[in-house]
């Protein structure tokens, strides 16, 4: 049950973002061919393009990114996305600084839960109303519905993970520093997998650059003869 | 008395270690329901209508082609280009090692991730090739956080959302800074290198060097999209996010084949993951802002100011000192999102201009990462390098001090990143 509600929401987030993406791209493609095809003539084109409206790109991408936000911040919870101030706390002394963190995590439930009512409130009143948005003519009920929602999960989220907090100790923790494919290309840099740190495939060759730059010396007697290069490991400012 | 209570109530949840946003939030809640009359219905409505703006949208698509460059691949390839254009002057892969993370910088969008990118790669080779692991640490540390100033900037999109400046004109404005930045911290490596006796690498021929450029000008192009685009009017700033997304999207997946499709999904989550953490703490900022303007808190700010004759020269002075300090315990995000609605209004009574200022706030937030005790760079510089924190601290001084001077100059002397947006007619 809680893999599926898990899974519904990266889904969820992860489709919003790529569509949203792809919309703005072909409105923007759509907007100079249709362009392109008057300036050149080429009319059956343009009436074929001119079929398309894509006016209401700008609005629905508005509304795919609310509800990617309001959702996205609930998963965030459950990822440790959401930073604060820690240095303070993180001094403190470790049973104080639990309750600190659990003190922290359910005003974090409480606001969320507030919003949701809020929410849930305000869309309970439009959903009376016959208002619809400019565009897309949805009713806006409907587009709204993305913050009680999205805050409750978020609500949820909280309380999920002050539970966890409160079992185990743990806090969910992002890497802020993620590089995709670095391992490979660290890997890649070093010479047959040794621990011989040395970038290869590049634009050099770093024993003929050693010999470059030495003088024709060994590293040994370089550094005999070059005592200062390398004071700074030593401390010295 | 509303003002401090207000800002009381925000520092005592925020030193909790709660996240950013919802320290914003609870205190406006907190506030309303036990403090004014506001009506909870047009909170209520600003709680939906906080992020409902076109232009807010191209930080997400940002997000997105930022990830999808963020790549070991795209690292390497911009570290060889770099070095086979500088590597043999003096400071040899450290100069490189600027370069590239400016190039790095600009395209990936995030800093912390530069330093790793950038770090990993050129670290070992540095201290294989006899730098001391200090100077590489620092060069690197500090070269990561460029990228913000260099467009395309998520920073100076905040500010600009949060101010209602143009996005194009803070873009345009960020190019000379940017430059003179990469320039003048390149400059800090070369003398110490010169003075340390570093070694240099070997000239490379032209021929090399071109195959280098045709190799990282993929990623390169990037910039040239935004900017271009933005500057032409092809695209408005939110459509030329969206196109750098494809665009880097195709790069990444079918020119480099450095990323399989069956990763794209992962790379969409993780950039829909940041991109929310941030929309968040906007809705949440903008609740706050609201809260402020309500109280007049700004407008009396700024009428105290001026009253006190303390000038542009002094203010801008005061705002550096704040944001510094503010850069000390906070991330860029917050700190613009939660001082620019307070500032903005001092600074056009003073009559300083809009561009100028969202530029000196960058670049604040750029010391701010290299700043003990939360410089994200900092803490992952020293990662890789596995030095501690104070010894990484150190490491950046020499260049943390560069960034101070240049701190001076983009603050007084406006021109500097005025004169190109101005030049190209893009100030009113």
């Amino acid at each position: 049950m809680m893999r599926v509600l898990d899974h519904l929401e990266e889904w969820l987030i992860t489709f919003l973002i790529g569509a949203a993406t792809l919309l703005i791209f072909t409105a923007v493609v759509h907007r100079y061919a249709l362009g392109f095809a008057a300036n050149w003539g080429l009319d059956a084109t343009y009436d074929w393009l001119f079929q398309f409206n894509l006016g209401w790109a700008q609005e629905l991408c508005i509304y795919m990114f609310v509800w990617m936000a309001k959702f996205g911040a609930a998963y965030g919870v459950r990822t440790g996305i959401h930073v604060g101030v820690d240095v303070l706390i993180n001094n403190l002394r470790e049973s104080f600084r639990a309750k600190v963190v659990l003190f922290g995590l359910l005003a974090g439930a409480l606001f969320t839960g507030t919003v949701g009512t809020f929410g849930a409130e305000f869309v309970w009143r439009m959903s009376q109303t016959d208002s619809i948005s400019p565009d897309l003519e949805v009713p806006v009920w409907i587009v709204y519905l993305a913050i009680p929602l999205g805050s409750y999960l978020m609500c949820f989220r909280f309380l999920q993970v002050a539970w966890s907090f409160w079992k185990t100790g743990d806090l969910p923790e992002h890497e802020h520093a993620h590089v995709e494919g670095l391992e490979e290309e660290v890997e890649k840099s070093q010479v047959g997998g040794t621990q011989e740190e040395v970038l290869i495939g590049e634009a050099f060759e770093l024993t003929e650059e050693r010999e470059h730059i030495h003088g024709g010396l060994s590293e040994a007697d370089w550094e005999k003869q070059h005592p200062h290069a390398k004071r700074d490991e030593e401390g010295r400012p | 008395m509303n003002a401090a209570i207000i800002f009381g109530l925000l520092f005592g949840l925020m030193l909790t270690g709660m996240p950013v946003s919802i320290s914003l939030g609870l205190t406006v809640l907190t506030f309303l329901f036990t403090m004014t009359q506001v009506p909870i219905e047009s909170v209520a409505l600003k709680l939906f209508t906080g992020i409902e703006k076109f232009e807010i949208m191209a930080i997400p698509f940002f997000i997105v082609a930022g990830n999808f460059l963020t790549h070991g691949g795209v690292a390497r390839r911009m570290i060889a280009f770099a070095s086979s254009m500088v590597g043999h002057w003096y400071g040899g892969l450290g100069l490189a090692a600027v370069m590239a993370c400016a190039l790095f910088a600009a395209v990936s969008g995030s800093s912390p991730a530069t330093v790793v990118a950038i770090g990993s790669i050129l670290l070992p080779a540095m201290v294989k090739q006899g730098f001391p692991v200090r100077f590489g640490t620092g060069v690197i540390a500090s070269s990561g956080a460029l990228g913000i100033l260099i467009p395309p900037s998520i920073v100076m999109v905040m500010y600009a959302v949060s101010t209602n400046s143009s996005v194009g004109a803070l873009f345009i404005a960020g190019i000379i800074p940017g430059a003179v930045l990469a320039g003048m911290l390149g400059f800090t490596t070369w003398w110490r290198a010169r003075r340390g006796n570093y070694p240099r690498l070997a000239r490379v021929p032209w021929g090399q060097r071109l195959r280098a450029f045709r190799e990282s000008v993929w990623g390169l192009m990037l910039i040239v999209i935004v900017m271009g685009g933005i500057y032409t009017g092809i695209f408005t700033p939110t459509e030329a996010a969206a196109m750098s997304a494809v665009y880097a999207f195709l790069v990444a997946v079918f020119v480099y084949r450095d990323m399989p499709l069956s990763r794209v999904p992962k790379v969409l989550l993780d950039s829909a993951n940041m991109s929310a953490m941030l929309l968040y703490i906007i809705t949440n900022a903008v609740l706050f802002s609201f809260l402020l303007t309500y109280e007049n808190i700004p407008q009396a700010l700024a009428q105290w100011l001026v009253d006190t004759g303390l000038g542009p020269v002094g203010f801008l002075a005061v705002v550096n000192i704040l944001l510094l300090l503010a850069g000390n315990i906070m991330e860029p995000t917050s700190i613009i999102l939660i001082t620019a609605p307070i500032l903005f209004p001092v600074a056009m009574a003073l009559g300083i201009d809009p561009i100028h200022f969202g530029v000196m706030i960058t670049v604040n937030m750029e010391i701010g990462m290299i700043t003990p005790p939360v410089g994200l760079n900092l803490y992952v510089a020293s990662g890789i390098a596995r030095l501690g924190m104070t010894e990484t601290t150190i490491a950046c001084l020499p260049w943390l001090i560069t960034m101070l001077v240049f701190l001076v100059l983009i603050t007084y002397w406006p021109a500097l990143s005025l004169w190109l947006p101005r030049t190209l007619g893009m100030l009113g």
